[in-house]
């Protein structure tokens, strides 16, 4: 079983050790092939500072990511809780409704919506970043799927003992999912975090510029530095990789005992 | 009396829910719905860049005589197909040997199979490009082994080149469905296990008879998820074989793309091609909720 | 209960989708109007109240307070640069201008500027952008509101290699201002051709046929193939389609592939220099530039930028020589020069200042030697004819081994046949593509042919 997991995990972890040796290489080195890590660190990093603002796009990848991640857990799990604990048909047939909002290709819908963005005058703000994804189908129907194992007897003895239902879901659901809560936290931060195609088209200011799009910027040239392109591809990967370690232990040794 | 305060009850409980659903729902409708709806209009209409007329459903026809749209569905049903199954059967036993109490280093060992899906999109490109180059490493080791005698050109020949879009795929994916599973098995008590354990039950046993049944909400959601990514795959497509050799890989969202931002943008004919992605997915997404979609 | 509200619910969802395909419909007459003049485009955001961060500087610049122009570009080292050295050399006479320039790739001015036209937006663009010269045409037949014409604007056309103009003319019209060169050059790595006993000049205005027989002998003695190429991108099948002056469209705009006799030519030609090994495919373009940087292969075909990634290689200093293109055998209008790639500035109508735009513009890109002179040393090269008389272009490049490539690639710019790009550039280029892979796999060219012009036509008829 450790064979399998090692084997499995060198494998996952390889391309991330290229990654890392090449942001010590010199671009011929990268693409030549080397797999070793090198002594071009330093000038990658000198290199990448003055071709591009990194800290600000860090800045902001950052704050929009955090932003929407907050507002989108409690608004889709407040959702998903409606849509499971309180179902009836008319709300089973709504969920089935809303699922059909994830299946068009954003491609389709980016026009209208940047219509609608620019005619708010959000356009190069965090509101016109998060807005159309704090809401999900998504992560609806992940909270509304793991709403179904919240026990109903309990529920019921809160009730008895006279406890309103937004106290019930703030008290006693938020704790109890917080399995679910950390899983919906690391896919909401990575998907806003690495984002691309939505703010490539709001996002005209140099000053509201994000991660991606500074990666993006770097691969345009006529010459492509790739040490230094995997350098600041690296930079971009550590947020979500950091927010992983710190979230995989609640996700995955759950509950508690808050709920027995 | 008391029957009307069950009813004045229940009737309170069920505005309450519509309560709790109501921000999100709203969201979704002007968010998704609207700009879906407007997208609906757009593809009775056709035209180049901003100059559209009506067009009634030519477009919906057109597309079927679209040899490259053609090849990209069957592309992409072929990813579908053969992809999907592999990673959520993968992501779901790993997911069960992780969650065993007694493994050591548990979080090294998560967040390494999680690593591949936070990994920037470009730099997997590039990585995957240079591991299937002419001179790249799996050449190396594969002439090296003496399984082949020559390099060889996977992204340039059309199975090999389809092969590596689904190994990429695979690699990326399967850590990001395994998270689930992670987070629906903290649902099921350990106790069961260990239950089961006493009276006899041995691991392929216990993963069949009690992590698959008890994790059927979980796996209806990835499975209607992936079946929504694969059918809507883009990134693979554009970075790795640029839809290549031939149009051999190109995938629907690709040409969609294609065809408004690359081509002489025709955004009428790029919307109904994407309703037939939705067409697709609601048909497939539908057949799933039925089958995982129920109380017990 | 929950009837009623349902039905509240989807009341007011399709009252908002009406209010928004209202808004949409009532958008579309107003999106032609922009040519009339960029006050309209400038009145919406401004009345909105939201977007007055647009507003404000334009209103600014029409009150002729501060002169600050919007630039959208990709390539630091390379246009951005060029627009900043533009900048100081305009700010001499004109100490109240300023450039705002944006780096935005090229992928993103594409869906920023589409979507802006689609939704008949134009507030969000820039004053001036860069545009890829094989999207010109498209863009401006797609979007006949988005870009200026600059046709009498003040800027001296005949200074500019007529085939670079010819990118961005459209129905007799000006829309750009020609930048970078991307004039083909032929770049090999003398020291290996020496082991096969060969010079440059064994190279030099040959014809593909002594090509294929010089490459055979570099095969022989080194194992290294001459080329190698990007499957299913058929760059090199363009610069040898253009060497001869051909174009995969008419003049009338219809395409020209099946009856297109060059075509056939360029098509056997380059199955003849994968057949004998002397080219080879690689899968990707990082490939492809590691071929060469690397030293797999012994040189390399394509646009005179490409000389920039090749310099990357510091230790083959002194080691590479550049040369015109072979030419091909049986065509007629044979040529031994191309072009591959390049790109040229737009203004666009959102421009609340196109006077001090089309100024700046004349003044600098198409007017200063000196402008040309500071960016040569970032390998900028000027299509603009009297730059290359400068004694810039004339030094020698150590590199290349002391030749003086700037001059010599300033020369090839001006004899390269121009061709007609085509709306529908990306589609036929696309067809054309899988013409050839299929054709390498063994497939009848003819066949092949026919289908890339049935599919090309079937775009066109939309």
């Amino acid at each position: 079983m450790y064979a399998f997991l090692i084997i499995v995990s060198f494998v996952s972890v390889f391309p991330l050790y290229w990654m890392v040796s090449a942001a010590t290489n010199k671009s011929a080195d990268v693409i030549s092939g080397r797999l070793i890590p090198g002594t071009n660190f330093f000038e990658n990093w000198k290199n990448l500072i003055a071709a591009q603002n990194i800290g600000r796009a860090f800045g902001n990848s950052f704050k929009y990511a955090l932003i929407l991640t907050f507002v989108s857990l409690v608004v889709s799990s407040l959702a998903g809780y409606g849509f499971e604990i309180f179902h009836d048909k008319a709300k089973d047939t709504l969920m089935s409704i809303i699922l059909l909002a994830m299946m068009v290709p954003f491609v389709a819908t980016m026009i209208p919506l940047f219509q609608m963005i620019s005619k708010a005058g959000w356009l190069n703000t965090t509101i016109g970043f998060i807005l159309p994804t704090i809401s999900t189908p998504f992560l609806i129907m992940m909270f509304r799927q793991s709403a179904r194992s919240f026990p109903h007897d309990i529920m019921e003895a809160a009730r008895i003992d006279g406890l309103s239902e937004i106290r019930i879901f703030f008290q006693m659901f938020v704790p109890t999912m917080r399995s679910t809560y950390a899983a919906a936290m690391t896919i909401t931060f990575m998907n806003a975090w690495n984002s691309y195609l939505w703010p490539k088209v709001i996002m005209t200011d140099a000053t509201s510029q994000t991660m991606p799009m500074v990666v993006a910027n770097l691969t345009e040239g006529y010459v492509t530095d790739y040490g230094m392109l995997m350098l600041a591809v690296l930079i971009c990967t550590l947020p979500t990789a950091v927010v992983f370690f710190c979230l995989q232990k609640a996700f995955a040794e759950g509950i508690t005992g808050a709920v027995k | 009396m008391s029957k009307s305060k069950k009813m004045t009850l229940s009737k309170k409980q069920n505005l309450m829910g519509w309560f709790f659903l109501l921000p999100g729902a709203l969201l979704i409708f002007i968010m998704s719905f609207l700009p879906m709806f407007r997208a609906l209009l757009l593809s009775f209409k056709s035209g180049v860049g901003a100059n559209m007329k009506w067009c009634g459903i030519s477009n919906y026809i057109r597309m079927f005589q679209d040899t490259v749209f053609v090849q990209s569905i069957k592309n992409t049903f072929l990813y579908l197909l053969i992809q999907v199954p592999i990673m959520l059967v993968f992501a779901l036993i790993l997911a069960s040997i992780l969650n065993n109490k007694d493994l050591k280093f548990k979080g090294l060992f998560r967040t390494m199979i999680f690593l591949p899906c936070a990994t920037s999109l470009v730099a997997y490109a590039i990585i995957f490009r240079s591991l299937f180059a002419n001179n790249g490493l799996i050449n190396l080791i594969f002439v090296k082994l003496g399984i082949l005698d020559q390099p060889y050109a996977f992204l340039t020949n059309t199975t090999s080149a389809r092969i590596v879009i689904v190994i990429a795929l695979l690699w990326r994916w399967t850590g990001y469905n395994m998270v689930f599973y992670l987070s629906g098995l903290q649902n099921i008590e350990y106790s069961v296990y260990e239950a089961a354990k006493i009276d006899g039950a041995s691991a392929v046993q216990s993963f069949f008879k009690i992590t698959v049944p008890l994790l059927k909400p979980t796996i209806l959601l990835t499975a209607i998820m992936s079946t929504n990514g694969t059918l809507q795959l883009f990134d693979e497509s554009v970075n790795l074989t640029n839809g290549g050799p031939a149009n051999t890989s190109i995938t629907m969202s690709h040409y969609i793309y294609d065809m408004s931002f690359k081509y002489v943008p025709n955004f009428g004919y790029s919307a109904a091609m994407s309703f037939l992605i939705l067409i697709l997915v609601a048909i497939l997404a539908f057949l799933q909720m039925k089958v995982g979609d129920k109380r017990d | 209960m929950k009837r009623k509200i349902l039905a509240a619910l989807l009341a007011s969802t399709m009252v908002l989708s009406l209010v928004g395909c209202g808004g949409g419909s009532s958008e579309t007459p107003a999106a032609p109007a922009a040519d009339s003049g960029a006050a309209t485009e400038e009145a919406a955001p401004a009345a909105d109240g939201g977007a007055a961060e647009e507003a404000a500087p334009a209103a600014d610049a029409a009150a002729g307070g501060e002169e600050t122009l919007t630039v959208w570009c990709w390539d630091p080292a390379f246009n951005l640069n060029a627009m900043y050295e533009a900048e100081k050399v305009y700010q001499k006479d004109h100490p109240n201008f300023k450039l705002d320039v944006i780096e935005t790739p090229w992928d993103d001015i594409q869906t920023k500027l589409s979507t802006a036209a689609v939704s008949g937006d134009l507030s969000t663009l820039p004053d001036i952008f860069l545009m890829q010269d094989n999207a010109f045409q498209k863009n401006v037949i797609a979007f006949p509101d988005v870009c200026m014409d600059l046709t009498n604007s003040g800027i001296d056309y005949s200074q500019f290699a007529a085939g670079k103009t010819a990118y961005s003319v459209i129905d007799g019209k000006n829309y750009g201002v020609p930048f970078d060169n991307g004039a083909v050059v032929a770049c090999y790595r003398t020291d290996v051709l020496e082991q096969a006993g060969l010079t440059i000049d064994d190279f030099t205005d040959i014809t593909f046929d002594q090509y294929i027989e010089n490459g055979k002998k570099v095969l022989d003695a080194t194992g290294k193939p001459l080329i190698s190429m990007q499957a299913g991108e058929c760059d090199l099948i363009m610069m040898m389609l253009q060497s001869a002056g051909a174009s995969l469209f008419n003049e009338d705009g219809t395409a020209n592939i099946v009856n297109n006799e060059t075509l056939k030519t360029v098509m056997e030609t380059y199955k003849s220099l994968k057949d004998a090994g002397v080219l080879t495919e690689v899968n990707s373009w990082d490939e492809y530039v590691g071929d060469f940087v690397s030293g797999n292969v012994a040189g390399t075909i394509n646009g005179c930028w490409i000389m920039a990634s090749i310099q990357t290689a510091e230790d083959q200093k002194g080691n590479w020589a550049i040369t015109n293109m072979p030419s091909l055998v049986g065509a007629s209008g044979a040529t031994n020069y191309s072009n591959n790639g390049g790109s040229s500035w737009a203004v666009t109508t959102k421009c609340a200042n196109p006077d001090l735009a089309c100024d700046f513009l004349a003044k600098t890109f198409a007017g200063s030697t000196e402008l040309y002179d500071n960016i040569l040393p970032s390998g900028a090269l000027a299509t603009w004819a009297p730059a290359g008389d400068s004694d810039a272009y004339g030094a020698p490049n150590d590199f290349f081994g002391g030749d003086a490539v700037s001059a010599k690639i300033v020369d090839f710019a001006t004899k390269v046949p121009s061709n007609i790009t085509g709306a529908y550039y990306y589609e036929a280029r696309n067809a054309v593509a899988t013409a050839i892979t299929n054709y390498i796999n063994g497939s009848d060219l003819a066949t092949e042919l026919q289908t890339a012009e049935t599919t090309v036509n079937s775009y066109m008829q939309q």
